[in-house]
């Protein structure tokens, strides 16, 4: 036995697969009470997987959890709060037209039928923590930073002891994240464990105490903040040195001009529009990727480009005609293919058959004006199928029935079929096995003959293998377009989705 | 507790086939206790129902009357249904195609030519209902109006208006003070088969439910209906125009109903009067869930529930129950739909026993 008492939390050899995707892979981390621990990692490191079997959400398949050195096992978010331990998620869980005391005192049966002692416990939490809010205001009407109050207070109310927050910092302005930080010092002051994701080193240097990082479902480092020399190295630990996939890369004339875009800003109520003063040129045979971190305003780049989210600002040149951000509506939208990120519920119907959803995007090809060619869209569909090696069913199936690979090359396909001059692929390989991911490349490298290719991507690996050129997205805005080729400009990339610009 | 419920993952799998008659037998059982708790041997009952809806051939031609409008208003949700569209305003549609029919009868009939009449006072029907269905539609897809609300309230404006049309201005002067208009012209009259109170509306019917089958799997317009009631985000992706689209099948939902409107005038009742609104609206939104939106089982369903309402009056006039006993069954039948369609997407599965570990410390900290 030791003289230390046991740590607030253990994880030991914490495992939790999600049909072929390893989410966690032998896990062990410790957490000491009063001390604020920063998790780092890519997209689809594990980093969120993790805290939600922490607070209960979910069960790892394997390992123990540790709590106070006693082993614990949560069925549900409800033992975990009961044992002290408590998430504030990425997605608030508040009831809007609630108050921000029936909010926190919401499983404990209606508010008026109870005193205003209740009221003053939050009264007194609030002040404690400084946590500046109306027990009293209706939860709508409440700013992004003020709801996130809410959250800490809930668990606070509930006497957590072990805090953990999902990218606490995505959705709040510069002053509240300034905020946050001063209440995540408090609760460290009184006693708690504070552990919070995030993408973004300053705010890892400002706050936290311990640093832990992962990579593909492992624990790849654990340090003091004290012994990190420079952002830099702390970057790198975060994307590591993994070898890229060789892909074969024929050349590729590079043609005219297909998309010039300048000064394109997008819609937003918060303070800043999702995306602004978006500037790039994109050209027949070649692939220009978009990458960053997810959150940081390429999604809806995407989606506005493919006319489904307003343009507020800017002009497009699309094929020697010019545009400005209104006009876009009328785009020549047969020209330009569009693979959204979410396959099943935007991509395709997921209750209509294969030859169903290849007509999806292509109505006006299978069919006179009236009816619907079916015969001819089975053909196509077939002729898809066969040349993709779509496997998962016959061509009357249900599309839902599909692997997410085979769904992908099915809606690839789709999209080719059009002869796009551009196609925008949106995180075309997530989630997706090594093969059918290669597939979905050498797809997408072959388009570069026939169409400008811009290709929206978190995942740098895939942006590095297949762009020509890179832009890296940070807060909404492109901080600089890089050449992929280049190998020591990768380390730049790194750094510039972390959003350090250092120039 | 080795066993647990699991909702099934997949939501898009369809329903399977036992759900119909496991809640036809459902409501058959729970009748039977209602029976039973009024005194009456449920076979007997029953045995009432069935002699009097199927006891003869009249029987059986009542039945069918009833079930004209329930296939039309059955349609009408059912198409808008297949899109996501709650079209609870079937009624009014259904009073506004009677208006619209009872007014070309009576005054537009005279002025036009006789082989121009009967298809003038079928057109009327549609477009009244249309026009009523425009009104959710336009609101629904300009305003993000809830279509429920709308549709639902605006039943009773067409009542309304209808009252005030029968009691006030269209008033037969020779009614003796009868609420209702005069009689529509004999032209006016859509015509009657095998003798009995069997109508034009029938044909109609079975027509537009084959039509609506086939406009639904075969034409691009079909297509977009279908995508965007199974995924309204993909329909989007896709470039649909969801704003007409709404727009356009309200229209045609509102059309369906109108025509029910329009064969209770110009069929049965041969003038605008109290009982033209009698609920073939509302029942029309269970004839269409209990088809599951498919416009071929439309008329089967339509019939069985015609055949409920009409056996249920027969066990008020032989056995002097309360006639709404009908409408106790049809609700019976459908909640043993609901019931068995929830209970289908779950299933019952084996929970996997991990080791045994104490659940969370209760440290009351």
């Amino acid at each position: 036995m030791t003289i230390s008492p046991p740590p607030a939390l253990a994880l030991q050899d914490i495992s939790k697969r999600f049909g072929e995707v390893h989410a966690n892979r032998g896990v062990n981390w410790t957490l000491r009470a009063g001390r604020i621990y920063a998790l780092l990692g890519e997209n689809g490191a594990g980093k969120s997987t993790l805290m939600s079997i922490l607070a209960g959400r979910y069960q790892p398949d394997q390992g123990d959890i540790l709590r106070q050195g006693r082993p614990v096992r949560f069925l549900s978010p409800a033992q975990a709060l009961a044992a002290g331990i408590g998430m504030v998620y990425q997605r608030f869980m508040l009831v809007a037209p609630l108050t921000v005391a029936e909010n926190i005192l919401l499983r404990r049966g209606p508010i008026h039928l109870r005193g205003t002692r209740e009221i003053r416990r939050i009264r007194e939490l609030a002040e404690r923590y400084g946590l500046a809010v109306n027990p009293r205001a209706t939860v709508g009407t409440l700013s992004m930073g003020e709801r996130q109050r809410v959250e800490i207070l809930k668990l606070l109310y509930r006497r957590a002891k072990i805090l953990i927050f999902d990218e606490p910092t995505a959705v709040l302005t510069h002053a509240e994240i300034e905020n946050l930080f001063t209440v995540f010092r408090q609760l460290k002051n009184e006693g708690k464990t504070v552990v919070f994701i995030t993408h973004k080193l300053e705010e890892v240097m400002a706050v936290a105490d311990e640093i832990a990082v992962m990579r593909r479902g492992r624990m790849v480092s654990q340090l003091a903040a004290a012994d990190v020399r420079s952002r830099h190295d702390l970057a790198r630990l975060m994307v590591g040195r993994e070898v890229i996939l060789s892909v074969d890369k024929p050349p590729v004339a590079v043609g005219e001009s297909v998309l010039q875009v300048r000064g394109l800003t997008g819609p937003g109520e918060s303070p800043r529009p999702t995306f602004r003063d978006i500037a790039f040129d994109v050209r027949q045979g070649e692939i220009l990727a978009i990458t960053g971190v997810a959150g940081n305003g390429q999604e809806d780049l995407a989606a506005a480009l493919a006319g489904l989210v307003r343009l507020t600002g800017g002009t497009l040149r699309f094929q020697e005609r010019t545009f400005t951000a209104a006009q876009w509506r009328r785009r020549p939208s047969d020209r330009i293919a569009y693979i959204p990120e979410d396959r099943h519920r935007t991509g395709s119907v997921d209750a209509f058959s294969l030859v169903e959803n290849f007509m999806l995007t292509r109505l006006d090809v299978f069919g006179t004006s009236l009816l619907v060619d079916r015969r001819r869209a089975a053909q196509a569909t077939a002729e898809a199928v066969a040349r993709f090696g779509i496997q998962g069913g016959g061509l009357r199936s249900q599309a839902g029935h599909l692997s997410g690979g085979n769904l992908q090359k099915l809606i690839l396909a789709r999209e080719l079929s059009r002869r796009p001059a551009l196609l925008i692929a949106e995180q075309p390989t997530q989630g997706l096995d090594i093969r059918a991911t290669e597939d979905i490349w050498q797809a997408l490298l072959r388009q570069r003959a026939t169409a400008a290719v811009l290709l929206i991507t978190g995942d740098l690996k895939e942006a590095l293998s297949l762009a020509d050129r890179i832009a890296v997205m940070f807060r909404g805005r492109i901080l600089d377009i890089v050449s992929a080729r280049d190998d020591g400009d990768i380390d730049r990339i790194k750094l510039l989705m972390a959003g350090l610009e250092d120039r | 507790m080795a066993w647990r419920i699991e909702k099934r993952s997949a939501s898009f799998a369809r329903s399977p086939a036992w759900v119909f008659p496991v809640s036809l037998a459902m409501a058959v059982a729970v009748g039977a206790g209602i029976f039973a708790a009024l005194g009456v041997n449920p076979l007997t009952a029953y045995g009432v129902m069935l002699k009097g809806a199927a006891g003869s051939f009249f029987h059986v031609s009542e039945v069918v009357v009833r079930a004209i409008p329930l296939m039309l208003t059955g349609l009408a949700v059912a198409l808008a249904a297949t899109m996501l569209l709650w079209n609870i305003g079937c009624e009014g549609q259904l009073v506004w195609g009677g208006i619209l029919a009872a007014g070309t009868g009576l005054y537009l009939a005279p002025h036009l030519p006789p082989f121009l009449v009967l298809p003038a006072v079928v057109a009327a029907g549609a477009v009244g209902g249309a026009l009523w269905g425009l009104i959710p539609g336009l609101l629904k897809a300009y305003l993000a109006v809830n279509e429920i609300l709308s549709s639902l309230l605006l039943n009773y404006i067409a009542i309304i208006v209808m009252e005030h049309l029968y009691f006030g201005p269209w008033r037969n002067p020779e009614g003796y003070g009868f609420p209702g208009t005069a009689q529509i012209a004999e032209a006016a009259r859509i015509p009657h088969y095998f003798g009995t109170r069997i109508h034009l509306g029938l044909v109609l019917a079975l027509v537009l439910a084959m039509v609506l089958y086939g406009a639904l799997r075969l034409t691009r317009w079909g297509y977009r209906v279908r995508a965007i009631g199974l995924n309204p985000r993909a329909a989007r992706y896709a470039g649909f125009g969801i704003r007409s689209q709404i727009v356009g099948v309200m229209l045609l939902s509102g059309a369906l109903a109108g025509l029910a409107g329009m064969a209770e005038v110009s069929g049965i009742h041969y003038r605008l009067q109290q009982g033209l609104a009698v609920g073939y609206g509302y029942d029309g939104i269970i004839v269409a869930w209990l088809a599951r939106l498919n416009p071929l089982a439309v008329p089967f369903v339509a019939l069985l529930l015609g055949f409920l309402i009409v056996g249920g009056e027969q066990l008020q006039s032989v056995l002097h129950l309360p006639a709404s006993i009908s409408v106790v069954l049809e609700a019976v039948l459908l909640f043993g739909l609901l019931l068995s369609e929830s209970l289908a997407r779950y299933r019952l599965v084996r929970r996997e026993t991990g080791r045994a570990v104490p659940a969370a410390g209760e440290e009351g900290a």
